[in-house]
């Protein structure tokens, strides 16, 4: 009778706690987003099951000694995993519309503002009963307007780890929510008639200013904002690794077989972090609502400065293409292109937007050195 | 009055941020301008050289020869 006993009190029917549940229905439902809805299923399904994983009870995967605590520690504690996933986006990324129209980088730099303005909203916040945001949390929250995981959880993992899973949880949706979230604010704040406005085709590249371009701004990273070098540094090998033409072999291996690995295990150590009492706090409510605010700040300051742009430039910049500087590559550009056509059907925006989308990369790795050096 | 305090710092962040990103990334402008004046015009330049030589010579003249050919040919069935 007692041996039964004790075997009962080994199942996970006798040790379930309420709120382990109800982030295993939380881990279920994002998994639902990824494969129903096509929500960035190659990161919602590992983090997903990785909330299920993380939360079974009497396991400990996520205690010391289990598996998801180790991939956590080896990956995002020493904040290797996102420094490889940037070092793959650099390999996936083609600069020559930015490098064609280097102007674009204004918009990539308005577009953060819906960073720091949030990190104002999050100390704010503090006003509320409930939530105690210290400068780095509010930090680490902010960059969930950079549009860029990768940076999220570098940046978070630094700042502050304890956030960690409802800050990436936070980032990713939103990125699966562009097409929802901007076309309104773009509509809004943009008349039919700047909607319209065609731009002229972009010059062709040389393959030398490809090659010059990581190394340039490389440069001016380690001589401007050292912080910055980790993910700048690592972008910049696996752009230049792509644009070479010498090593094709390692530039397919970080676009390809590496990332998909790092991903992998970046998304069960983030479900790591989706353990009971660090997500069901209140706190997780206010970081989904900077999340989406930073995103909304981040696209209307973008659509303001290419307007800006467009009155004092004499060529014409469609404004629309403002709202792509908050990276989320290369969402962002598409949603631009298909307001773009709504307004104009021969109006095609897509390389036109790819600028400003590649220049909100550079601009969000360069804003969360700024907080690095800063608040770290 | 502590949140006060957080919230000047986070007012001070805010204006350091957003100047330290366009500085840095106007910075960059400027360095791809240049670099663009120091790497590119030299390709644009051949392609469009060759381009235009391609349209002044080679494929204007067979253009020419073929459809000369051609009407050649229709009048000869007729």
């Amino acid at each position: 009778m007692e041996g039964l006993l004790n075997l009962w009190h080994a199942t996970g029917l006798a040790n379930f706690t309420i709120p382990a549940l109800v982030m295993m229905a939380v881990g279920c439902g994002l998994l639902y987003l990824a494969i129903a809805k096509g929500f960035e299923p190659l990161l919602l399904v590992p983090i997903g099951f990785g909330a299920i994983l993380t939360n079974i009870p009497v396991a400990g995967l996520a205690e010391p000694g289990g598996l998801l605590y180790y991939v956590y520690y080896i990956g995002i504690d020493s904040g290797v995993f996102p420094l490889l996933i940037f070092m793959g986006v650099g390999a996936l990324t083609d600069f020559s519309a930015l490098i064609a129209n280097p102007r674009m980088l204004l918009l990539g730099a308005a577009a953060q503002f819906g960073i720091f303005a949030t990190l104002f909203g999050a100390i704010a916040l503090n006003y509320v009963p409930g939530f105690e945001f210290t400068l780095k949390d509010a930090s680490a929250i902010a960059i969930i307007g950079g549009a860029d995981g990768p940076t999220a959880i570098f940046l978070a993992s630094k700042l502050a780890p304890e956030l960690l899973g409802a800050i990436a949880v936070a980032a990713y949706s939103y990125m699966a929510l562009v097409p929802i979230i901007q076309p309104p604010i773009m509509r809004a704040l943009t008349s039919e008639q700047e909607r319209n406005i065609e731009m002229p085709q972009l010059r062709v590249v040389s393959k030398k200013e490809k090659i010059l371009f990581p190394l340039v701004v490389l440069s001016l990273t380690i001589m401007f904002l050292p912080a910055a070098t980790p993910l700048v540094g690592m972008f910049c090998l696996g752009n230049l690794m792509r644009e070479c033409g010498v090593v094709d072999r390692l530039s397919n291996t970080a676009q390809n077989e590496l990332i998909n690995i790092t991903t992998i295990f970046l998304g069960l150590a983030v479900g790591s972090k989706l353990a009971a009492d660090q997500f069901l706090t209140v706190e997780t409510l206010g970081i989904l609502v900077l999340g989406a605010l930073a995103f909304s700040i981040g696209t209307a300051s973008g659509v303001f400065m290419a307007k800006i742009m467009n009155r004092l430039s004499s060529n014409p910049i469609n404004p629309l293409v403002g709202a792509a500087g908050v990276s989320a590559v290369p969402m962002a550009a598409r949603v631009v292109n298909k307001v773009g056509l709504e307004a104009n059907p021969h109006n095609f925006l897509l390389m036109h937007a790819m600028g400003p989308n590649v220049a909100g990369v550079l601009g969000s790795a360069v804003a969360a050195g700024i907080l690095l050096a800063l608040v770290g | 009055m502590d949140i006060v305090s957080l919230l000047l710092q986070a007012g001070n962040l805010m204006i350091t941020g957003m100047v330290g990103v366009f500085v840095f990334l106007s910075i960059l402008i400027f360095a791809v301008k240049n670099l663009a004046k120091l790497a590119g015009p030299e390709l644009s330049n051949n392609t469009s050289n060759q381009a235009a030589s391609k349209s002044s010579t080679g494929v204007s003249s067979a253009h020419i020869a073929a459809i000369t050919a051609a009407i050649a040919q229709y009048r000869t069935k007729k």
